[in-house]
């Protein structure tokens, strides 16, 4: 072994040898390495370090905003803040909820239950952990955003409920449930549905969900390690692609914002329904189902506690009387049995009855529910003093299965399809109905009852509506709507309603009509009708009261001693004006505090009967003021001439 | 023999302590690498410190670095620095038994020791003590024969005493980095075979007896931790990734000087000190990274070129054993950058954060061109 410098170093100078090439080597093995990592999987790697510092923030779309026949908001959106959960940035997430538990004084669990209804969704998608959050809540958030990584607060156009908003008819939203996602987003390809989402439970929100419900859009952000967002690279010319959301379609209806407010506050303190339509094409001008629910309660997340309280009241707030309200309709029904027997030739105008208080068929006693008797009556003085006996009579005479011939082609006992929440057909009565539901025929004693509109007969509200609406239009029998048009967000029209006749009534003469009108006129405009109290001034209405007995009662029983389930149903339909009606008003209150439909009925028909043609002097006046001509250019007109 | 025409490098021969010129190409080499190095190493912290003052603390310490740079490069002749060696060691060895008391503690171990404003790592001048200790002590103890284990006993005692010290901090990368040091330095020796078998195999033993009788349980698991780091992927695992991404996503030219998204948004750790070199990877690419490389070979080939013709063995050792410690350092930091080493506190020389450790560097770079100014003057006979 040679050394180099023999005489002074002990180097050995083959090992430089070794030396320079494990230099060589391990240079070459870092060389090799680079190359693999920045060349062979550069991309790889340019990928995730994106995706470390990009962002993708969902932008949800504002559902289509809802208007009344006049270009009224009924329902918008007003942006609402969000805590959002999103996995994938978490870092310890027990730590994160013990953190938001102190900052927002919520029990951890409630956090850990909304991630458990997320599981399976991509860990980048955000799981909302609380809704709404106060403007304290949010700063409190942003001020620890660096202890919270994960946690975003995210800002969410949401509905914005009015005091007005009709719940029943425009519906409600709640948060989508996992079950339901699947099954929704089975036909919302390309623009599925979240866990969190938002989605119409009920009325128009429900119906029209795929219109109503928009597109969402998304937004690139860069963020720093800690998940805040950062700006510098965007500062210099950068820009992140970004894909706008698209608002839902807006729904045009044809109700009437301010009708249905009065409708709303005349019917105050009731439990029932209202409906208000035009006679001539069926349109839903105001619909009013009570009580009621808060859709902004059903928003934000009903607790157990409401819930139950909801779900057990005995008035069904959920229920939407107006189509799933199945009544006996009363009085109300004598216009039906009016024309059939009219119709039939049971009886003329001319012909007359005696009413003793009383009528007796076979060994039953039917009652009037005047005690005392009206006396001789025909048939304008049995309608306008609603004469049980007479009806009756000429109810026997005619025999049920007449009844419902005419009843059936008036449109009751089948459904109008009117689209909106769970709709009942309601009831007319026919021997062979009653044999193959009940297995027994029909007993003679049945029909005094179905003649009054009590026994068997059931009508919803809507039904009631349309039937006066049928009676004052002479026959036409329309399919009531409440959406009018549907314009999506560039504002083409995608949708248009137009007036839908079911059919048209053959079995009566127009002159039997007229005759039923004039008598139903009397009712109301009569001193001694008992439909008085919805008497308006300058104009004509007909109508019929109804008084439903809810259990039979005994002679001097008073009313205010009964029970409120006991109490009696109180209705009123009416049309006006008598000759080309413009509106078609039913009132239904169940289990009336105050008393029967000329007492406690009539008045809200007659206050939304006069409400309608008031607001339509004003808007004729308004919109003629708009129309003339400014007085400027009058004279400058003048000048030319 | 080959060592004749060498006598050409008498072009260069000049007085000891001239300044004015250059001695050899070595010098020139590596005054211009040393230049370079350092150059791109500031304009690189400046891209990796921002929104911090750490560059222009780098800054106002370079004067003392470059200072020592040239005191022990010109100034102070190579036999003076032999002749203190074992003062230096002392020193060190006193040092690092002060840190392990009461040291400053950061980053899980104490490495610091604080005298007034100045603070200071004195495992980062260990490494130089360890590679001073080797030349010195094979120039004191020359044997025609080789060394047998015996003969080299109190060798192995300092550098014993030294690497414990550091171990015990705990501070494994930079104890090893001693370790492999003096490892360097001995592979230039002859050795005894017999000795070397012996050593080699008596190694798993020792370490098994090392490691269950003498470690405590939390430097295990430290331990552990270095070699497995999905043990730990809070931290080491998740360092380790970033940095990994960092490089990978630099491509091929890089997304350009203080673009680097992996840095500049935080999601590399510690870059300024461990993990710098991802932040060059990441903003100058493929290409930069080569450069940097192709720096670091020549320096290892000029430093392996002094210590071939240093005139005695202190010089040509202490050459091997400083050429070892900056190629070494290099080494470990980029594999560790380029995930293909565990996780170890090893600073990238010219380019890290740490004052200590850039006058570690200046003092060895100074060092080489003493010795081999002091070599190249005298011929060879």
């Amino acid at each position: 072994m040679t050394r180099i410098h023999k005489q002074d170093s002990l180097l050995v100078e083959s090992r430089f040898l070794w030396a320079s090439l494990s230099v060589l080597v391990l240079l070459s093995g870092l060389f090799f390495r680079l190359w693999y990592v920045q060349i062979y999987q550069g991309e790889y790697y340019q990928g995730i370090s994106e995706r470390n510092r990009v962002r993708k923030i969902e932008i949800p779309a504002p559902r289509g905003i809802i208007y009344d026949r006049n270009g009224d908001v009924i329902l918008g959106n007003s942006p609402f803040y969000d805590l959002v959960y999103i996995p994938q940035y978490v870092q310890d997430r027990d730590t994160t909820f013990k953190v938001l538990s102190r900052l927002l004084h919520v029990p951890t669990n409630r956090f850990e239950t909304r991630l458990e209804m997320a599981q399976g969704q991509p860990k980048f998608l955000p799981i909302t952990l609380k809704r709404n959050l106060s403007q304290h809540e949010v700063s409190m958030i942003e001020a620890n955003k660096i202890f919270l990584p994960g946690i975003e607060v995210r800002v969410a156009p949401r509905r914005d409920y009015g005091p007005d908003v009709p719940p029943h008819l425009v519906g409600y939203l709640r948060e989508i449930d996992p079950k339901g996602l699947q099954k929704l987003n089975k036909d919302a390809s390309g623009n599925p549905y979240l866990i969190g989402d938002l989605v119409g439970k009920q009325g128009i929100e429900a119906r029209w969900e795929k219109h109503l419900r928009g597109k969402r859009g998304y937004r690139l952000i860069q963020v720093d390690a800690f998940g805040r967002q950062t700006q510098g690279f965007e500062e210099r010319g950068w820009q992140f692609p970004s894909v706008p959301a698209i608002p839902g379609s807006d729904l045009e209806l044809t109700l009437d914002k301010e009708l249905q407010k009065i409708a709303r506050e005349a019917f105050n303190g009731k439990n029932g329904a209202v409906v208000v339509l035009n006679p001539q094409n069926g349109e839903i001008l105001a619909a009013v189902s009570e009580p009621g629910f808060d859709p902004r309660a059903m928003q934000n997340g009903l607790s157990a506690e409401e819930w139950r309280r909801l779900t057990e009241h005995p008035f069904k707030p959920f229920l939407d009387k107006t189509t799933g309200g199945e009544f006996p309709p009363g009085s109300v029904y004598k216009a039906v049995v009016a024309l059939a027997a009219l119709e039939e030739r049971v009886v003329d105008e001319n012909k007359t009855y005696f009413c003793p208080g009383h009528f007796t068929l076979g060994n039953r006693l039917f009652y009037c529910h005047e005690r005392h008797g009206h006396g001789t009556v025909n048939l304008i003085k049995a309608m306008l003093k609603s004469c049980d006996v007479y009806f009756y009579q000429v109810g026997v005479e005619l025999g049920v299965d007449r009844i419902a011939k005419y009843a059936k082609a008036l449109g009751l006992g089948q459904m109008l399809n009117f689209g909106l929440n769970m709709e009942r057909p309601g009831l007319v009565p026919t021997s062979a109905w009653k044999m193959l539901v009940h297995r027994f025929p029909w007993a003679a004693g049945d029909t005094p009852n179905v003649s009054i509109g009590q026994g068997y007969n059931l009508i919803t509200p809507i039904q009631m509506a349309n039937l006066y609406a049928t009676i004052a239009n002479g026959g036409k029998v329309w399919r009531p709507y409440v959406v009018n048009r549907v314009t999506n967000h560039v504002g083409e029209i995608i949708y248009e309603h137009q007036p839908e006749l079911i059919h048209e009534v053959t079995e009566i003469k127009p002159q039997t009509f007229d005759m039923i009108r004039q008598s139903l006129m009397a009712v109301v405009m009569d001193p001694q009708g008992t439909g008085k109290n919805a008497i308006v001034p300058g104009v004509t209405v007909a109508g019929k009261t109804g008084s439903v007995q809810v259990v039979s009662l005994k002679k001097n029983r008073n009313q205010g001693d009964v029970s409120m389930n006991w109490k009696e149903h109180a209705m009123f339909a009416a049309f006006s004006p008598v000759e080309h009606a413009e509106i078609a008003v039913a009132v239904v209150s169940q289990n009336d505090p105050i008393g029967g439909g000329g007492r406690s009925a009539a008045p809200v028909a007659g206050k939304i009967i006069a409400a309608y043609w008031k607001l339509k002097e004003a808007r004729a006046l308004a919109r003629q003021q708009a129309e003339a001509p400014a007085p400027g250019a009058e004279e400058r007109e003048a000048a030319k001439l | 023999m080959r060592s004749k025409k060498r006598q050409s490098d008498g072009v260069f021969l000049m007085p000891e302590g001239d300044l004015k010129r250059p001695h050899s190409p070595q010098v020139t080499l590596l005054c211009l690498l040393f230049a370079g190095m350092l150059s791109i190493g500031f304009i690189n912290l400046y891209s990796a410190s921002i929104g911090a003052p750490f560059f222009w603390t780098q800054l106002r310490n370079l004067l003392i670095t470059l200072s020592a740079f040239f005191l022990f490069g010109w100034l102070i002749p190579i036999k003076k620095v032999s002749a203190y060696t074992y003062w230096f060691v002392g020193l060190i060895c006193v040092l690092l038994t002060i840190v392990l008391f009461s040291g400053r503690i950061a980053g899980g171990a104490q490495r610091w020791i604080s005298l007034g404003p100045i603070s200071f790592q004195p495992s980062e001048f260990a490494k130089l003590a360890v590679a001073l200790s080797v030349a010195r002590f094979f120039s004191a103890n020359r044997q025609d024969a080789p060394y047998r284990l015996r003969d080299i006993m109190p060798l192995a005692g300092i550098i014993g005493i030294i690497f414990v010290l550091i171990f015990a901090q705990p501070d494994f990368g930079t104890a090893g980095v001693c370790f492999l040091i003096g490892l360097c330095q001995l592979a230039f020796i002859r050795l005894d075979i017999r000795s070397v078998a012996a050593v080699v195999l008596s190694t798993p033993i020792v370490a098994a007896i090392g490691w269950n009788m003498l470690l405590l349980p939390y430097q295990k698991l430290r331990i552990l931790n270095l070699l497995n780091p999905q043990l730990d992927p809070q931290d080491t695992g998740y360092h380790a990734l970033q940095s990994l991404i960092a490089v990978g996503s630099g491509g091929l030219f890089g997304k350009g000087y203080m673009q680097g998204t992996q840095a500049h948004l935080r999601f590399l750790p510690e870059r300024h000190t461990d993990f710098i070199f991802s932040v060059f990877a990441e903003e100058h690419g493929f290409w930069g990274s080569v450069l940097v490389f192709v720096g670091f070979g020549l320096l290892a080939y000029i430093a392996l070129d002094i210590a071939k013709h240093s005139k005695d063995t202190f010089s040509g050792l202490l050459a091997i054993g400083l050429g070892t410690l900056i190629f070494l350092e290099f080494i470990i930091n980029v594999a560790m950058v380029m995930g293909i080493f565990p996780v170890v506190g090893i600073p990238l020389p010219f380019f890290s954060y740490g004052s200590s450790a850039m006058l570690t560097i200046c003092v060895s770079l100074g060092l080489l061109i003493s010795i081999n100014r002091t070599n190249s003057g005298v011929s060879k006979r």
